[in-house]
Order: structure tokens, then sequence, then C-alpha cells
């Protein structure tokens, strides 16, 4: 199987398993326990606190708070700061967050809160004016994602961070959660307040997350309970999942392997753009803006899940944007945000790479992809549009 | 979403009749506004009103492929109105397409549909052709206006659906409705 949906989840590491592995056997203490059992795991968790606090750049390590995936930080992250702030309503985010932040805040709107949607341009990209008109005295909180879990595009987080905090009193969250692993972060030289990861993302374990909550700043809490994560978050810590988080931010931290995806998404991305008449890129162009991992790519009159089936039975996993659920056939709101024509919205492939992927792989699925992509164009009703498409690339 | 792999799947990965039947041929459409996906299916038809050669061309979801793979294959060799019939079916369609079919009528719909418009568009073009004394009316069925006429009269019919049981007029394509509507009109007086 060659797997190229990393953004979706990625295969745990052995080095993460490995880490985990006593902690599912003979490890099995509470870590709220006094006995030294319960202390041995205490420190597991406290190891990982560091790790992850470390990959992310946080000044203090008890920034970090471990949570069950990374929706619950991005609901607790907005959730917990509007409980705690009942006079400020407003809201400022993109229309292209992921589900965990835009439907929040579609429900946030229906109970009363104001929430101003940021467009974005043809390549996926904000303009920061819109954001700076946007705010306002009583803004709350301004969410915004690092990288786009679609097509890869980087917002600039930095400047966005530098625009709310010079015009606002707003909190600044980030939903981190494609991008950690990925790129670089340094949070502590940023003017981020909060911000969202997930394990599962980056080669640890489904089912743990963490949410980095600025020294000094409070939250009510999402789950209430015991005195976990110095009374932040209540629920026994998940320690081997936690300790699977930790090591894999170790692991992430050695970015060598970072060039070689880059390098080999980068042949992918080429490759299909030059042979495949009708493909085009969905996305920034400017690599420098995008994740180096993700390939958004758009089959002009073509129907993804057709492709994705038959890339499927060729042993090859990726995912599509468009999503035929009987009546209704949605496609990505992000494509849409970003005046993507639905002809090409419908056969949108997003190829996501990752550490295991090899150069033969890559080599396997762009031998295979063209002669799907032409099955698929052979019998598309398109024919005029097609023919001109093709005929356009047969004369360059 | 992935449709499971079943028997859409499988006629998905060995498709046929893609592409366009021999000229001349009559063609039909169908799109969906719920879920933009666009199908159309071209048909060969040969002087004993037998469809010799169906395919077709889409843009829609594997359901939906399927589906005009299986019902253009179905229908080679029949005549148009044993096609409009066997394009009316829906259950029957849906269920040769095995379980990941069976919430997805619609797209079998858009199937049938694309079938049918081809079948309307050679009644049109035969009824607009037809030399005979007496007007042709319903193409499928080869029933004739008098006969129409004459059934209205006799049995005092007043609705498509008792010219149809009456005499098998619109029974096929249906795109004789409006003509039976008009005689209907004509004969009892309206």
């Amino acid at each position: 199987m060659i797997y190229l949906d990393n953004n979706a989840t990625t295969r745990v590491a052995p080095e993460v398993f490995a880490a985990m592995r006593p902690f599912l056997t003979e490890a099995y203490g509470n870590p709220s326990s006094a006995h030294s059992l319960g202390q041995r795991m205490k420190a597991a968790v406290e190891r990982a606190r560091e790790q992850v606090a470390e990959l992310i750049g946080t000044a203090h390590a008890s920034e970090i708070v471990f949570t069950s995936c990374g929706s619950e930080s991005d609901n607790w992250a907005i959730g917990g700061f509007l409980e705690q702030n009942p006079t400020r309503r407003h809201i400022i985010t993109t229309r292209v967050e992921h589900e965990a932040v835009r439907n929040l805040c579609a429900h946030l709107e229906k109970i009363g809160c104001e929430v101003t949607w940021l467009g974005v341009n043809e390549n996926g990209e904000l303009n920061l004016d819109d954001l700076h008109q946007a705010l306002r005295r009583d803004t709350a909180i301004v969410s915004v994602m690092l990288a786009n879990n679609e097509t890869g595009v980087l917002f600039p987080i930095d400047e966005i961070g530098k625009i709310v905090r010079e015009n606002s009193d707003a909190v600044f969250h980030v939903d981190g959660v494609q991008a950690v692993g990925k790129i670089p972060i340094d949070l502590k030289n940023s003017e981020v307040d909060l911000f969202a990861l997930s394990g599962h993302k980056l080669h640890a374990p489904q089912g743990v997350g963490a949410l980095y909550i600025r020294e000094g700043l409070k939250l009510s809490p999402f789950i209430i309970g015991g005195g976990q994560e110095f009374g932040r978050r209540a629920g026994t810590s998940a320690v081997p999942n936690i300790v699977g988080l930790g090591a894999a931010c170790e692991l992430a931290k050695n970015v060598d392997g970072h060039d070689r995806i880059e390098h080999l998404r980068n042949k992918l991305e080429d490759e299909i753009l030059r042979t495949i008449p009708n493909a085009r890129l969905n996305g920034t162009p400017d690599r420098a803006r995008r994740l180096p991992n993700t390939a958004n790519i758009s089959f002009e009159y073509v129907e993804g899940e057709n492709i994705l089936v038959q890339l499927d039975e060729a042993g090859i996993c990726v995912s599509t944007g468009s999503a035929c659920h009987s009546t209704t056939h949605e496609s990505s709101p992000t494509l849409q945000a970003m005046n993507v024509p639905y002809t090409a919205a419908r056969g949108s492939i997003r190829f996501s790479l990752g550490r295991y992927n090899t150069e033969a792989e890559i080599d396997q699925t762009l031998k295979v992809l063209p002669e799907i992509i032409g099955k698929l164009v052979e019998m598309s009703p398109y024919d005029e549009e097609l023919k001109a498409l093709y005929a356009n690339r047969a004369q360059l | 979403m992935r449709v499971d792999a079943g028997l859409a799947a499988e006629q998905f990965s060995n498709l046929k009749n893609v592409g366009e039947a021999a000229t001349p041929n009559f063609t039909g459409r169908s799109a969906s506004f719920a879920c933009g996906a666009v199908a159309r299916v071209s048909l060969h038809i040969d002087d004993a009103q037998r469809i010799d050669d169906a395919k077709f061309k889409v843009a829609g979801c594997t359901v939906l492929v399927a589906a005009l793979s299986v019902l253009t294959e179905q229908v080679k060799n029949k005549t148009t109105a044993e096609a409009a019939v066997l394009a009316e079916d829906l259950e029957t369609i849906e269920s040769g397409l095995g379980p990941e079919a069976a919430d997805r009528g619609d797209c079998v719909l858009l199937a049938s549909e694309a079938l049918l418009e081809a079948i309307r568009a050679y009644s049109d073009s035969a009824r607009d052709q037809w030399d005979g004394d007496d007007a042709l009316i319903c193409t499928c069925f080869g029933v004739s206006e008098r006969t129409i006429e004459n059934e209205i009269q006799t049995k005092h019919l007043n609705s498509i659906a008792s010219v149809t049981r009456a005499c098998n007029a619109g029974a096929g394509c249906r795109s004789c409705y409006p003509l039976i509507e008009e005689i209907l009109e004509e004969v009892n007086g309206k």
C-alpha cells in the first residue's frame, strides 16, 4: 500500500510505539497516585510535556495541557475563553478553517456570538487588511489556522499575531494541528496565546492532543472533574498516548526527513502538472507558503471520487475534497472559498506525504495516475472543454 | 466518501459502453442540481426500433457510473419500448448494483433519466418522420392518433393513465404524454 493521506492521519512510528509500550504493559499506574508507580507515570507525563513544549518552542512546559484530540483543544480554547469573558462576544475566524473551528464558530453564531468570517483569495491566502478592519474593541478571540488541512497553504501567524496585539485586546488562537511536525514553530517569539495540536498527525497514536495556553491566560475548564493537568483539564491522563505524543515530538525535531518529503512532494506535483493537461494546483504556487508535504490538485471535468476509488484499487490512498452524500454533493468549503470552479473542485485530490514514503512509491503513483485520469477524461461528458485543454497543452 | 468495494465498485473497474454510439444516434442528458453530476447517453437504433448500440459519458459518483454501465448494457438489443420500461424500474436497477446503491436512489434516477431522454429524442424524431396516413402518437408501442381517439370515445376515457391501460399508448418513454393530453381535451370537448 502507498499511503499518501498523511494529513488525515499518520502511521504510529516504531520509536513512538516503543516508548509507549511499557505504559501499555507493566507501567499501569495512575499519575495522580502517590505511590512510586504513580510517580513513575507522572514523571513520564511531565517528560512528554517538555518534549511537546520543545517542539513548538514555548517559554515554559507548563503552558502545555494534554487533551484527547485537536478538536477538543480548539473547542476548549475558543469556548473556554468566551466563558471566561462573558461580555465579549465577537469572534474573527476564516472560511477555510478545519471543521473543529468552522463548525464551532457557526454554532456560536447561532447561539448569540457575532462571527466575522475572513475570506481568502484564489490562492487560498488571507488579506490582512480585512483582519485589521474586522478587529473591534469587544473582539474576544481571533482564530486562524497555521496550515490548511486540504491545500497546505500557510497563514502568516507571526504577522497576524502582531496585528491582533497592536489593534485589539483579543486573544489569538491558532489551530496548528496540520502544521506541527511539518514546519518549525516557535511560540515564545510569537503573539500566539492559544495553540492546538493533535498527536496522530505526527506519528503519535489517535486519541491525544494538546493545547498551548500562554502563561497568565485563564480559560474556563472544558472538562470539569478532578485536578489533573494542574487543575486545568480533568480526566485521568492517557499516559501511553501522552508518552507517544512526547516521543513523536522528539522524533519530529529531527528535520532531516522534512527536506526529503518536500523533494518527493515537489516531484509528484511537478510531474502531475507537467504531464496531465487537465490538472491544476489548488493553493498558492509559492511553495514557501505551503506545507512541504501537501499537494492538492484538481483534475478538471472528472470526478474526485472516481479517481480515489481507482487509485485505491491500485493500492494508493489519497483523499478528495468532493464528498457525495446521496442527495447533496458538498464540495469542500475551502475550495469554494478559493473560488475554484465546481468542475475543478469536484475533481480535487489531496496527496499528503509523510516520513515513510519512498521515491519508488512516488514513481509508482506517477505511473498509474495518468492512465486513471485518461480513462476518466474519456468518460467525461465535458468533451469540448477537455478537447480544448488537451489541444492547448499539445501546442506548448 | 468512499464507496465500499462491492458490486458498484466491481462494475466500475469493469466498465462497459463508455463513449458515443455510432451515428446517427439519439442523445439524452441528465444533470443534478443537488450534486452537480452530469450524464449523457447515446443510442443507435435500427429500423426495427431496436437499440443496437448504447453508450454513455459521465462525470459523477461511482454508483452513477456503475448504473450507466449496467443500464446501457441491459438495453442493448431491446426495443425502445422494452428499454423505457426497464429504465423506469429503478428498484430493480438499484438491487442489481448491490448494497452500496441502496440509499443512492438519486444517482440511479440520474442514469435512468439520461437513458429515457435518449429514447424520447428517438421517439420525437420517429414521430416527426412518420409518413403513414394516420398520425403516430406513441412510437414505443406504435399507437396511432386514430386508435387513441377511438379508445377515448368508446370507453369514455378521461386520463392519460386510462388511455395507457386501454391501448398501451404512453407506456414507454412517455414522450407522447402532452399529445395524449391534447387528444383527450379535443375528444372530450374541452
